[in-house]
């Protein structure tokens, strides 16, 4: 841990290319199932790459979604040393340790960048109430509990949802799908009342009118005030603080390679993904996923995992999910 | 190349078997199978049991399914246990005669070794060594035509995963050696 | 009609020699990563994606789509002549398939499976074509519940079907069960049955444990039987090919169940696997002569080929109206679709008109040219058995050794797959029934899933799976399934008494 902290430190000025290259096919890693937005983000990657030539080897997308995503923390730890593998991490990789007590810590691994925020969203059907005040009090007034899909157990998905059961006092009983799409779709089937899926997951089917956005769950509206559908743009969508109930969420997308690797071949992904984000694939990407741009590495990421970390451990703790 | 002088086993099922004592009767493999499916029942069904295998308020919990399959295993395992001993007394079939036996284990020893030095060596080493050997010491194959086929699938098979399609396959030292 | 105009103009998309020259490529480069084992159809497509990103989306999902065709063709050729299923579907194909080859009609039994893909997918592409609205909002009524049901009727089409002892039946799918269950439990997020073990954790991959259980035990009991693979009495010729298609006629029923079964669970995603074994287990209840099954009956290769394959090609609807993938091969596409900047969901049939039709335009033409191309190659793939059995063995060996890892890049697979080729061996031996221990393997975790979301949902009580008319029906199907036997033989009685009276003066 301290070797990696050290080798951040040496990098945080301007990342100098030092003349390292992959010699090999590199993996990128997915810690979830294909069609996941991990999974399109990678392809995004993929295609950014590939298209402008910013790197002479291919990337290959390597899918290790078994056990909700720790077969990729797993695979990852036990490549220590091989700059051929970088991880797209999200927030599994404080949370999954905790829950399920796998042997994982992120700070074995080496960070290379934060390439973006996720924002959650809380959404009903569009045949359901109209407000967060409206959904609240339905869900108070509703003789069974309202049903709230979501990705996978003890997750941020579940996180959020003891959240506003917290702050609101209403009952919620949350339903683990596997997949933020199969949530979309359950939630347009009316099997669920709710659910808090990312930007990305329920886009196509808000632009169908088949559900509504109620409220954000960030400080600030989203940026982005182009229409999504004919007559919304995401910073249209209140955040839940405006709406009375304060709950915020964000979640990071980051890319780490394994322990150990050199700092040389550590420069060279900085740079690699520092180019990326320059790329228009991956700003039109941002836009219509409505994720946060943002590009943090060395010092500033370790810092900015440490207190992200710190932030979901008392969450986790407070929900009741750490596993004794 | 003419098929007949490269097919090296019978391929006549009705060919009669050559009269082989047997080496055991189908009974003690059932016995033996039944009581190491019981053993695992038990081990599986402490352990969910340990996670958990009651119904709380929001339905069964993780072990509660898992818990009450390998009681229902334990118990056909168990029955399959009691048919057998049982049926003991009366004649019990051949498992493997030791013909068959052997002949099994002229398959099952190189597959257990290539898994070893596929391990240690790389795939492409161990099935070259796999598919070489076999062909000569079981099939009795001329060694040039043997070497040269085990070189030949091989090479095509690296070609493929390693090179067309990036499936990276485990490697070894020799794959090391030449950058790979 | 709107729907016909609107596949002419897709037609009159594709027909240059353009995309007539990529199509072929994509179905010669889907049958080869179709026929390797462990590549299969989404490894093969996850591995050509690449290739099609520079291509315009149209001839990029051409080359795809075609991609998906030649695997789905391809999968069925190792399933028949080494008894290696390529995907999960396939595992259904090789109960009758495989005796066929040993028979010496590999060849019969290649064309069957050709042809029945072709027949699946052929009447799944017209549904998708005339039904699409109606069926993307019918997909939309499955929840938990009704998942459940259909998970529920899948095994009670099983139960009762076997010829072996009940309790070894019994014994194969408990174990099956359980070790489905092994690695992370979703519905909780706790991990059970890893014991500490950082490989258990991914679970057991059922692909690793199919390849042992059907391909390395194959290799030792027919090394025991001194069998070699026989290839000599398979003529292959155009008389062949006739021969099974002027047959055809008389399956007509299976033909037609299948594709039904196929398309349902199809367009409710997951459904392909479901679909090969409940296409194949209703085929043989139904059957005057279900004995014979199992032995090398055509039949036997026509239904499970044509469900699944009827069910692999509507998965695709659901995942371009909805977005939900139905297949792994499907959700590839998926994450291919988004690449070129288009979001499937309702949306896509409105404004990418085009894309749509020309897509479905290319599963038309993509479908008759794959089958002639796979019926032309079928004697070069049937030559394969011609090569000395101590030459092919370890070579099957080998192929096992690269799917089984190609799947997971785990080393612990290998092993594992070894350890399931004893296993497989020692099972056939004894008459313990492989067949449930699969099928629990694959399904056991998603029913469970479904059961227990449905608990959470309905606060535990067992009526959720009578809740509404389409639960409820599938749920009662079920169970007249599961007692089957007992309900045919009261029917059989009923209907014996009445010919006595009617034949008696």
């Amino acid at each position: 841990m301290k070797a990696a902290i050290a080798l951040a430190a040496a990098l945080c000025g301007t990342p100098a290319f030092a003349g390292w290259e992959p010699t090999k096919p590199v993996e990128i890693v997915v810690a979830a199932g294909a069609g996941g937005a991990s999974d399109q983000m990678a392809r995004m990657m993929q295609a950014a790459i590939q298209k402008n030539n910013l790197m002479k080897q291919p990337m290959v997308v390597s899918l290790k979604g078994g056990a909700s995503g720790a077969e990729a923390l797993m695979y990852m730890k036990s490549s220590e040393g091989d700059p051929n593998k970088v991880l797209i991490a999200y927030s599994l990789i404080y949370m999954l340790p905790l829950s399920a007590k796998i042997p994982f810590n992120w700070r074995e691994l080496t960070p290379v960048s934060v390439i973006a925020l996720d924002q959650f969203v809380l959404w009903d059907n569009s045949a359901g109430p109209k407000t967060v005040k409206e959904f609240i009090d339905a869900a108070k007034a509703a003789s069974s509990p309202f049903k709230m899909g979501g990705t996978g157990s003890k997750r941020e998905d579940h996180v959020l949802t003891v959240f506003l059961e917290q702050k609101t006092g209403a009952k919620f009983s949350y339903l683990p799908y596997k997949s933020g799409g199969e949530a979309a779709t359950q939630l347009v089937g009316n099997h669920t009342e709710a659910n808090v899926n990312n930007p990305s997951e329920n886009l196509e089917v808000w632009r169908a009118g088949q559900v509504r956005p109620l409220c954000v769950f960030d400080k600030e509206r989203i940026s982005y005030t182009s229409k999504v559908t004919d007559t919304q743009s995401w910073a249209d969508i209140p955040t839940c603080k405006e709406q009375g109930v304060d709950v915020q969420y964000l979640m990071l997308r980051a890319m780490f390679l394994p322990g150990k690797v050199t700092a040389e071949q550590q420069a060279f992904y900085v740079e690699l993904f520092h180019k990326v984000t320059q790329t228009t694939e991956y700003k039109d990407y941002m836009e219509k996923q409505a994720l946060k741009p943002i590009f943090l590495t060395g010092k500033d990421m370790v810092q900015f995992l440490e207190e992200d970390d710190a932030i979901n451990k008392s969450l986790m703790t407070e929900a009741g999910f750490v596993a004794k | 190349m003419s098929q007949t002088d490269l097919e090296i086993v019978v391929d006549d099922p009705t060919a009669p078997e050559d009269d082989s004592p047997a080496v055991v009767s189908s009974g003690s493999v059932e016995i033996v199978v039944c009581l190491l499916l019981l053993a695992l029942a038990v081990t599986l069904g402490y352990d969910n049991w340990r996670t958990g295998a009651s119904w709380d308020a929001t339905g069964p919990e993780p072990g509660y399914f898992p818990f009450y399959l390998s009681i229902i295993l334990g118990g056909g395992s168990l029955y399959g246990l009691i048919v057998a001993l049982l049926a003991r007394r009366a004649a019990s079939g051949t498992f493997v005669t030791r013909a068959q036996a052997r002949r099994v284990m002229a398959v099952f020893v190189p597959t257990l070794l290539f898994c070893l030095v596929t391990q240690f060596l790389g795939l492409y080493v161990a099935s070259f060594l796999l598919i070489a050997g076999f062909m000569r010491l079981v099939g009795k194959i001329a060694l040039w035509k043997s070497l040269l086929t085990a070189l030949v699938f091989t090479a095509i098979m690296f070609v493929t995963f390693d090179i067309a399609f990036d499936v990276i396959m485990p490697k070894g030292p020799l794959e090391a050696a030449f950058g790979h | 009609m709107e729907a016909l105009g609107l596949l002419l103009h897709g037609f009159a998309v594709l027909l240059t020699w353009k995309t007539l020259v990529l199509m072929m490529v994509g179905l010669v480069l889907g049958i080869f990563v179709g026929v390797l084992p462990g590549l299969g159809g989404p490894n093969g497509v996850a591995i050509l994606l690449p290739l099609t990103f520079t291509m315009d989306p149209t001839s990029a999902i051409v080359m795809l789509s075609c991609i998906y065709w030649g695997a789905l063709f391809g999968g069925a050729i190792t399933s028949i002549l080494f008894n290696i299923p390529g995907e999960a579907w396939s595992v259904a194909t090789t109960f009758d398939g495989y005796p066929m080859a040993q028979q010496g009609r590999a060849a019969e039994a290649l064309t069957a499976a050709f042809t029945s893909s072709f027949i699946g997918s052929l009447v799944a592409v017209l549904l998708i074509t005339f039904l699409a609205p109606m069926i993307s909002s019918f997909a939309l009524k499955f929840g938990p519940p009704e998942f459940f049901a259909v998970y529920l009727l899948t095994f009670c089409s099983f139960v009762g079907l076997g010829r072996e002892a009940k309790h070894k039946t019994v014994i194969s799918m408990s174990l099956g069960l359980l070790l489905a269950g092994v690695g992370m439990d979703t519905v909780s997020g706790n991990l059970r049955m890893t014991f500490g073990s950082a490989e258990l954790l991914r679970g057991i991959n059922f692909l690793v444990a199919v390849i042992g259980l059907f391909g390395i035990s194959e290799i030792l009991l027919t090394m025991e039987e001194r069998l070699a693979l026989r290839g000599h009495a398979a003529s292959i010729s155009l008389r062949v090919v006739l021969g099974v298609w002027k047959d055809l006629p008389k399956y007509w029923v299976t033909l037609l169940r299948s594709s039904f079964i196929g398309c349902w669970l199809g367009i409710t995603p997951g459904g392909a696997i479901a679909a090969s074994f409940m296409g194949y287990n209703l085929a043989k209840r139904f059957s005057k002569d279900s004995e014979s099954f199992g032995k090398g009956r055509i039949e036997g290769v026509f239904a499970p080929e044509t469900a699944a394959h009827a069910s692999g090609t509507s998965a695709l609807l659901p995942m371009l109206a909805l977005g939900i993938p139905g297949s792994g091969t499907a959700a590839i596409l998926l994450g291919g679709l988004m690449v070129w900047g288009l979001n499937p969901g309702p949306l896509l049939f409105v404004e990418h008109k085009d894309f749509v039709w020309g897509l479905i335009a290319s599963m038309y033409l993509g479908n008759v040219v794959g089958l002639v191309l796979v019926l032309t190659t079928v004697p070069i793939f049937a030559s394969i058995l011609r090569v000395p059995f101590a030459a092919v063995a370890p070579m099957i060996v080998v192929s096992c050794a690269i799917g089984a890892y190609a799947i997971q890049n785990a080393m612990f697979d290998i092993w594992l797959m070894l350890g399931f080729g004893v296993v497989g061996y020692v099972f056939k031996k004894i008459g313990i029934p492989l067949a449930p221990f699969t099928l629990a393997l694959v399904l056991g975790n998603r029913a469970e899933d479904a059961f227990r979301l449905s608990m959470i949902g309905s606060g535990g009580k067992l009526g959720v799976f009578w809740s509404n008319g389409l639960v409820g029906s599938i749920t009662t199907l079920a169970i007249v399934l599961l007692f089957w036997p007992v309900i045919d033989s009261v029917l059989g009685r009923v209907g014996l008494t009445q010919r006595t009276r009617t034949t008696s003066p």
